[in-house]
């Protein structure tokens, strides 16, 4: 649970938006559109395991 | 100290949305999501002390301890309950927003039925 995270997931948008632009200049929005499902289903992985840890911390806390 | 971390989450998480809303704005959520829960995973260390204490002053003062545990229960819910309807708000669904208000007042107005009957109960005895 430290910022590097924050950055990864910021790095991981930026790049998806570098190659949709690549992949739209070249021609094919497919797979422009495939990137971009891709890196969302990879942030959301990457976030849903944290809301978790977060539910659970405060579940135990809060003895929900 | 733990302040600052705060702060610092705050303005960096501000700043990277701010760029990547121009290029792909469903990542915008993410990163605000991903800060929110960072300063919340902060808060809860110090959540946890008022807490030990809040329960050591009970136990002295023999108040029944399950209206504390229902007070405990009731400030989770609405802990939660703000951190989901401020994610809504920001990406502009305020209509989800609502619904997860009203879902938690409704929650927490079923949790606080066992004080309200005990208060109803002793207002009574006391009334001639």
């Amino acid at each position: 649970m430290n910022i590097d995270l924050l950055f990864k997931i910021a790095a991981i948008g930026i790049l998806v938006a570098v190659l949709h632009q690549v992949l739209v200049r070249a021609g094919r929005e497919d797979q422009a559109m495939m990137t971009t499902l891709a890196g969302i289903v990879i942030v959301l992985t990457m976030v849903i395991k944290e809301i978790s840890t977060l539910f659970n911390t405060v579940r135990t806390i809060f003895n929900l | 100290m733990d302040i600052i971390k705060i702060i610092g989450i705050g303005l960096v998480s501000l700043i990277l949305i701010i760029i990547i809303k121009q290029y792909k704005p469903e990542f915008a959520i993410y990163v605000s999501l991903i800060s929110g829960i960072l300063i919340l995973s902060l808060i809860i260390d110090k959540l946890t002390s008022v807490i030990a204490l809040l329960e050591s002053i009970s136990n002295k003062v023999s108040i029944n301890n399950n209206f504390l545990g229902i007070l405990l229960k009731i400030t989770g819910i609405a802990f939660l309950s703000e951190f989901a309807v401020s994610i809504c708000n920001d990406s502009g669904e305020s209509a989800i927003a609502s619904k997860i208000e009203i879902g938690s007042k409704i929650i927490i107005i079923t949790l606080s039925i066992p004080i309200i009957s005990n208060l109803l109960e002793i207002i009574i005895n006391i009334l001639p």
